[in-house]
């Protein structure tokens, strides 16, 4: 398959299971509901050391917001549920509770399956903090130095899936990234998922394994292109760059739309920008359940 | 199908404990049934049809008409479908109640909503004392639900109330809040003395200065912004009460207690 002169391999993205939720953050302004966010979702950018994977899904207006306050909603994913709560739980604690005129609410709703928002954060409220019910959900307010905090209980938790992701092969590095940027821009605007990597960008694509024994990751030698000519390369002469970008969502079917409005983008820019190939992290069905086939998102 | 209607035939004598008469207890019984049921009337009994026209067949809705203050226990331990009462009522409206609706257009006597722990309660007049209270010697009032007075509440509202939302359009008597546990009363008119009193937590939120002021047991904590006031007024707009269309607000000045006890309480006065 060729977009607009770039090819598109015949192969797939690998994807795996992942628990996630969406919270929204809200404060006095937009400012700090952004300062508050973007501190959450700091150092989140792969499970494999981050413990978890998040990142903003969409800017607020006050009416879309429970408290009526402008606000961020972001989506937070990690490999099991437990997992997900001691890292919603640690990074509620330290980037929400701290942040100035701060509320924190669940934007997930799962009566199946939920794990703690303010049930634990409560306690720093040292026997001050209290209790509302409004609408059958449960609220904490926790005096502060600022005033109050309020939290709500807790967020339901969403099988997920996480790991889905497309190779922009480049004649360079600054063609690449513009790329995409480009391919980031369109899928922003596509809800229920985020790509978790700076700016949505990952250029240190790994494979499985290691000639190190204590990685269980290492650089994706087949798409470097500085080893073209050392090891069993993926890369024609004329690709000088690789970048990848990384989508984990709430559905399969929200990672179709992002990767389809993504590659559609980077397509748009063309050969002619020195974009030559889209391909995909395949790592031969060892990583996980979930397929992406290029060629059919395209199709 | 049509509400299952009872017409009260005359003005009873005595109180009769209406507690037989929910869609619980009805939901599995014939016209015939019905008919036949046993109310504690004073200190005898008596077939429902001789108290009350009975038509309609939709248990599930319940309709008493000609209603008096001398009908007790309506509602009790119900906890689905819908009863509402042409007229006033008369003590324990509610008592019990898990779910469901209820709904006076009258008024309604002692202990409405008396340890509810669900559902909804309307009055469209006033209520006597202790709504949403524990009964004498009980320590537990209600643990949930909402009941909306259009009218005014009597004295001691919310009494060891625990959990749950009593909103007053009207005004409050004295003793409005005492010995709470938690859970919100909110008030649009005025209240009467010994606001709060023995208090324990939960929250008394006034749209008016008491004009009696505040108890010296309640200390003044300022005036806030309270983030949750919008969140919790917001969840009023689906009700059918003057609550609904209050304007948000989050300022309020802040009174702590009751400070002869534990004193988590709060008095929440809008700016």
């Amino acid at each position: 398959m060729i977009i607009n002169g770039v090819i598109i391999d015949e192969t797939f993205a690998e994807a795996f299971p992942m628990k996630g939720t969406r919270l929204i953050i809200t404060a006095l302004n937009a400012k700090w509901a952004m300062i508050s966010a973007q501190a959450f979702t700091g150092f989140a950018t792969s499970v494999i050391a981050c413990g978890c994977e998040a990142g903003i899904e969409k800017v607020l207006d006050a009416s879309e917001t429970p408290d009526g306050r402008p606000g961020v909603s972001i989506l937070i994913f990690a490999m099991g549920g437990k997992s997900l709560a001691k890292q919603v739980e640690t990074r509620s604690g330290q980037c929400v509770l701290t942040s100035p005129t701060s509320a924190l609410f669940s934007g997930l709703d799962n009566d199946e399956k939920e794990i703690p928002l303010g049930q634990n954060l409560r306690y720093f409220g040292d026997g001050f903090q209290i209790s509302k019910m409004i609408d059958g959900k449960r609220y904490w307010r926790i005096p502060v130095m600022d005033g109050e905090f309020l939290a709500q209980e807790k967020t339901g938790v969403h099988n997920s899936v996480g790991g889905g992701n497309f190779l922009v092969l480049a004649e360079s590095q600054a063609q690449a990234l513009a790329a995409c940027e480009a391919a980031i821009v369109e899928m922003k605007k596509i809800p229920n998922v985020i790509m978790p990597f700076p700016g949505g960008v990952v250029r240190s694509g790994s494979k499985v394994g290691s000639k190190f024994k204590a990685l269980n990751a290492s650089t994706n030698d087949a798409f470097c292109p500085t080893l073209k000519g050392q090891t069993k390369s993926d890369l024609s002469p004329e690709v000088e760059s690789v970048m990848e970008i990384v989508i984990d969502g709430l559905t399969k079917e929200d990672i179709d739309k992002a990767m389809r409005v993504g590659i559609q983008a980077v397509c748009d820019l063309g050969a002619e920008n020195g974009i030559r190939r889209i391909s995909a992290g395949n790592y031969g069905g060892k990583l996980g359940p979930f397929h992406f086939h290029l060629q059919e998102i395209m199709a | 199908m049509s509400a299952l209607t009872f017409t009260l035939k005359n003005a009873p004598a005595q109180r009769i404990d209406c507690s037989p008469l929910t869609p619980d207890a009805l939901a599995d019984k014939s016209a015939a049934e019905i008919a036949a049921l046993e109310l504690v009337i004073g200190n005898s009994s008596a077939r429902v049809d001789s108290l009350f026209e009975i038509s309609g067949e939709d248990s599930t809705n319940i309709q008493i008409e000609n209603s008096t203050d001398k009908l007790d226990f309506v509602g009790h331990n119900m906890t689905s479908g819908r009863i509402s009462v042409a007229g006033n009522v008369g003590a324990y409206l509610g008592h019990f109640m898990e779910g469901g609706e209820l709904e006076v257009t009258g008024n309604s006597g002692i202990y409405t909503g008396c340890e509810m722990k669900d559902g909804q309660i309307k009055v469209n007049g006033n209520t006597g004392d202790f709504v949403g209270g524990a009964r004498p010697g009980y320590k537990n009032g209600m643990t949930g639900g909402t009941v909306i007075i259009t009218g005014n509440s009597g004295d001691r509202t919310g009494d060891h109330m625990r959990r749950g939302m009593i909103l007053i359009e009207g005004n409050a008597g004295n003793y409005c809040g005492t010995r709470m546990v938690s859970g919100t009363i909110a008030v649009l008119g005025s209240v009467g003395s010994h606001l709060g009193y023995a208090m324990k937590r939960g929250t008394l939120l006034l749209t008016q200065q008491p004009t009696q002021g505040i108890s010296a047991n309640f200390n003044d904590c300022g005036s806030h912004t309270l983030a949750f006031l919008p969140l919790m007024l917001a969840s009023f707009k689906k009700l059918d009460s003057k609550f609904a269309s209050l304007e948000s607000f989050s300022r309020v000045q802040r009174y702590a207690g009751d400070l002869g006890g534990i004193g988590m309480g709060e008095i929440l006065v809008k700016l």
